[in-house]
């Protein structure tokens, strides 16, 4: 065994709470290191990796096998880069009653197997369909399956045919809504065939791959495209999902990182500048320089090594059910996980984090000689710190309290690492206070406008349910009430204070293609609370005027003053004026909410059926909810009355993984300060065998410790509130931009003078709680040891 | 004379050795009692159980009437505060206060006010011929003037025993000198004191009486007179 390894071997042993601390902070920097790279890389451009993984369609292109052959289609390669097909292709109706399966009509494709140059499926349930009657449904992995499908059931009718389901696949560029085996097709005498190409031009707009498209088709017959899709589409709608959870996740990333990397370099540059006494003794034995950097280099691996392999299991274990909560259904299949690069990052990386960190004072060792290397670990250093010690001698404040004050400016090194530290944590735990906050008060906003109570009456065929609401518990049945009836049921219901019916429908807007979803509202619904969802303008005056979603008026580009002319029916026309903008508003696809009497003067003759209609009651204070909805369903079977106040999922997600990084970066910050508070008092046990000798009491020994942390913490929480405080304010923005929501301004305004002093509380608290076992420890050392071991 | 300290058959072990082995000594008011023998026989262990640093594993230790075994560590620092004042080889100042806070530190402790702790800190170092120095720091004095700061100290809160381990040790011969007439001094003027030592000088010159030690137990005691 070489004299290195021992002395290393020897230095490990020796310092055993040293080593422990090392390990421990190595470790939950390693895990937050690694849950931090995972929500990195899973916030960076998920679907263009994912699209990339799959070899995306950039365009799906549908012909008419009648004036196109698929000799024809397959020799078109004009900026061409991969083509996958040609495929047939049928549209099917499902034949089911509408309570088992999938609804509507489906894409259905004829496909061999799933790979291919293009539109690499991910197969990732059962098997690819390869005898007649069997079929793959197109379906995210980690989604909520079929919805309403009884388990158990593989069972599917369409088009009047019998499918069994043999396994579920996933094409993010969503080429077809199932597909079944080549001769199945044939035999559906399919009239359209697929195509699936890849371009080797521009594909960066929708105007660039609809450019490519026409390129490679052209010559064609006319009228033999039928349809087209860039995947330009699917890429925002998929953007709009993930994108929300980027600008959180990448803030908790880089905090992450931040953090880990402060602390790693501090306990472990501070472990070998308090032992630099015992480097100038090794150097006094004739050990070499290098030896010596080799022994402190030893004495930091061997638990640094054992913190990463430790932490980066854990970190791998904290990180997949954030991420899986987070993308939970949206079928990215690449980088959502951790990935072997951050497993490398997490073994390797930290390791060679720390013997950076141990390599930079050991290097200034190897310099010193042995006499200068034993001095330099207990020399007095004069200057700024002298200075500030005796100005604090002066104050009117227990002599124990300004001692301690005085302390961290002995090592404004240590203590800036410390302090920033403690800022990190403070700032993590400010941001994930506000976050909570803010959400809190969405969810609130959402939850009295909606309603406490949601009605769906039936309409015969089927039971509504709502999302997270479990299967249907009653047979379909009609409602013998008309749509007023069923209001006043309501409005008669005891415990009911407002109740509005909203009639959503599309409409045609004038100067518009596409028609635009409306809320036809009706009862009480001024009153309900959609007023405090307003980010701007005001709340509708009358039936002339609108309120329109922040996602809709930004897809429509209204503005204030902007006047909607909607037309329902031959050449009857309404115009309302854009008065104001929500942030979301009625359940369902963002619509303009106008009143009722709009819709009467639009279809005067329409009668409106009440399965048409969603009802929601808001109950008098303190009311039962779920006794009114029982109450309501057991007036009319029919109705079916829910409670609607429900934490959204993206809520609990968000609140969930901000809790889990606050806590454990605290942590993090914590033993960053234990560990200062541990070297201190190392390097102090001298002064405080004095200080204790001439009387000084335990607790005065503690209260000396934790104020020289606590006025660390203090900095700590007044730097790191501000930058928490403005991560809140930037951040929540601009997820709600990337969901295309505008958030009103009182949803931002959440820090109240008692909040941000509670959070200035969490910086002393973070700096007490990892000083207090160490404090405590120095109350306890024996003096008579310390003294006479010069 | 006032009896200040009584050890009774102390015993202290160290795992399996014993540095004390029945110690039994008496000190009265105004005495000097100097304490001396070889290396390890047992001196500064006697000198930490009077200070009520160490406790005995056997035995009693009583210092002004109080059994230092039975007192609790809050109870043992205020026994410090008030009735002992200590002086070390290696002076044991805060490297990051001037001299005057040094000393007016111990007053400090108690709740003295600033400027009362200092007054009565400067009037020490005056006594001791330092005032001069009182803004010094530690790293720019003399070994001899650190001594003397290390001695305002101990003396700051008036204590009733004066407890010096090995007080020139660490000092030149001139440096050493100084510090024995200062204890002498002090002595002269009621004092108590006690003197743990390898110096005969120091012993002879400051010490009424003088105490041998020898693995653990007390061999000899001489009366010294003193010039």
């Amino acid at each position: 065994m070489s004299a290195v390894w021992r002395a290393g071997r020897a230095a490990v042993r020796r310092r055993r709470m040293q080593t422990f601390v090392i390990g421990l902070v190595v470790l939950l920097s390693t895990t937050t290191v690694v849950v931090a790279l995972a929500l990195l890389q899973a916030s960076s451009a998920p679907f263009d990796r994912s699209f990339d993984h799959q070899q995306g369609a950039h365009a799906v292109a549908v012909f008419d096998a009648a004036l196109v052959t698929d000799a024809q289609l397959s020799a078109r390669r004009t900026g061409v880069a991969a083509t996958s097909g040609p495929f047939g292709l049928a549209v099917l109706d499902s034949d089911g009653d509408g309570r088992i399966g999938p609804r509507g009509p489906l894409t259905v494709v004829g496909r061999a197997d799933p790979a291919g140059p293009v539109d690499r499926l991910n197969l990732w349930d059962g098997r690819w369909p390869t005898a007649p009657g069997e079929i793959v449904l197109n379906r995210p992995p980690q989604g909520d399956g079929e919805r309403g499908m009884p388990p158990g059931s593989n069972e599917v009718t369409l088009g009047g045919v019998p499918f069994t389901v043999v396994g579920r696949a996933y094409s993010l560029s969503q080429t077809a809504d199932a597909w079944v085996a080549p001769e199945q097709m044939a035999s559906l005498h399919p009239t359209e065939t697929q195509m699936l190409y890849r371009f080797t031009g521009d594909v960066s707009t929708k105007a660039a791959v609809e450019a490519d498209l026409a390129a490679t088709t052209a010559g064609l017959p006319t009228g033999a495209l039928l349809a087209a899709r860039p995947y330009t589409a699917v890429k925002e709608e998929v953007s709009a999902d993930v994108g929300v959870y980027v600008p959180f996740l990448a803030t908790f990333g880089v905090l992450g990182l931040i953090v880990a990397i402060v602390i790693v370099g501090n306990v472990v540059s501070g472990a070998v500048v308090s032992g630099y006494r015992h480097i100038g003794i090794l150097k006094a034995l004739g050990f070499t320089p290098r030896q010596v950097v080799a022994v402190y280099l030893a004495m930091v691996s061997v638990p640094a090594v054992a913190g990463s392999v430790l932490g980066t299991v854990a970190g791998s274990l904290a990180a997949q059910p954030l991420l899986t909560s987070g993308f939970e259904g949206l079928g990215l299949d690449v980088g959502i996980g951790v990935g072997p690069w951050i497993w490398v990052a997490g073994l390797v990386g930290v390791p060679a984090v720390v013997a950076l960190a141990a390599f930079v004072p050991a290097a200034r060792a190897h310099s010193l000689s042995a006499a200068a290397a034993i001095s330099a670990g207990s020399a007095p250093r004069l200057g700024r710190a002298t200075r500030i010690q005796h100005r604090l001698a002066g104050l009117r404040l227990a002599r124990s309290v300004t001692l301690g004050i005085g302390l961290p400016f002995a090592r404004p090194g240590r203590t800036s690492f410390t302090v920033a530290a403690v800022l990190l944590g403070v700032t993590t735990v400010t941001f994930a206070t506000g976050l909570a906050a803010s959400l809190g008060r969405i969810s609130a906003i959402e939850d009295r406008a909606s309603g406490q109570v949601g009605v769906y009456p039936s309409d015969g065929q089927g039971r509504i349910v709502p999302d997270g609401q479990g299967p249907p518990v009653a047979a379909p049945a009609r409602t013998t009430r008309t749509d007023i009836q069923v209001e006043s049921l309501l409005r008669g219901t005891p415990s009911a204070a407002r109740v509005a019916a909203n009639l959503k429908l599309p409409v045609a807007v004038v100067g518009q293609t596409q028609p635009v979803m409306v809320n036809f509202m009706r009862g009480d619904y001024s009153t309900m609370g959609y007023a405090d969802e307003l980010t701007e303008g005001r709340w509708m005056a009358g039936p002339s005027e609108t309120v329109v979603p922040s996602e809709l008026r930004k897809a429509l580009g209204l503005s204030m003053g902007s006047r909607i002319t909607l037309r329902l029916g031959p050449s009857v026309e309404q115009t309302v004026t854009v008065v104001g903008e929500t942030m979301d508003g009625p359940e369902g696809p963002p619509g303009l909410i106008v009143d009722w009497s709009v819709f009467t003067a639009l279809a005067p003759a329409r009668v409106v059926l009440p399965h048409e209609v969603y009802y929601q009651v808001q109950l008098t204070p303190g009311a039962d909810v779920d006794g009114y909805a029982a109450a309501v369903r057991a007036a009319d079977p029919a109705l079916d009355a829910y409670n609607n106040a429900q934490v959204s999922d993206f809520a609990v997600t968000v609140i969930g993984f901000s809790s889990v990084l606050s806590l454990l970066l605290s942590t993090v910050a914590a033993l960053g300060v234990f560990n200062t508070v541990v070297l201190n008092v190392r390097e102090r046990r001298r002064d405080l065998g004095m200080l204790k000798s001439i009387g000084m009491t335990p607790r005065q020994v503690v209260t000396m410790v934790l104020s020289s942390m606590a006025l660390v913490g203090v900095v700590g929480g007044v730097l790191g509130i501000p930058l928490g405080v403005l991560a809140h304010h930037y951040i929540l923005p601009a997820a709600a931009d990337a969901a295309r929501v505008t958030i009103p301004y009182s949803v931002l305004s959440v820090w109240q003078v008692p909040t941000l002093v509670l959070m200035g509380l969490a910086g002393v608290v973070i700096a007490l709680l990892g000083a207090l076992v160490p404090a405590r420890g120095a109350a306890r050392l024996t003096i008579a040891e310390v003294l006479h071991n010069e | 004379m006032t009896l200040v300290v009584r050890l009774d058959d102390v015993r202290k072990e160290y795992g399996d050795t014993a540095a004390l082995d029945g110690v039994s000594l008496e000190i009265r008011t105004g005495e000097a009692v100097a304490v001396m023998g070889p290396s390890g026989c047992g001196k500064s262990t006697m000198l930490n159980m009077i200070a009520g640093l160490d406790r005995p594993t056997s035995g009693t230790v009583l210092v002004h009437d109080q059994d230092l075994g039975r007192l609790n560590e809050t109870k043992l620092a205020l026994f410090r505060r008030h009735k002992i004042g200590m002086i070390f080889q290696f002076f044991n100042l805060l490297d990051d206060l001037p001299a005057l806070d040094n000393v007016a530190l111990a007053a400090q402790l108690t709740g003295a006010r600033v400027g009362s702790a200092r007054s009565r800190a400067l009037e020490l170092l005056d006594e001791l011929g330092i005032a001069d120095r009182r803004n010094a720091y530690p790293a720019s004095l003399s070994g001899g003037e650190r001594q003397r700061v290390a001695v305002a100290r101990a003396l700051m809160n008036r204590p009733a025993l004066l407890l010096a381990d090995e007080p020139t040790g660490a000092l030149d011969s001139r440096a050493g000198e100084q510090v024995m007439d200062l204890l002498l001094d002090l002595n002269q003027i009621g004092q108590t004191l006690l003197i743990v030592t390898h110096d005969d000088r120091l012993a002879t010159r400051c010490a009424s009486r003088v105490v041998e030690l020898a693995d653990g137990r007390v061999t000899g005691e001489r009366i010294l007179e003193r010039a």
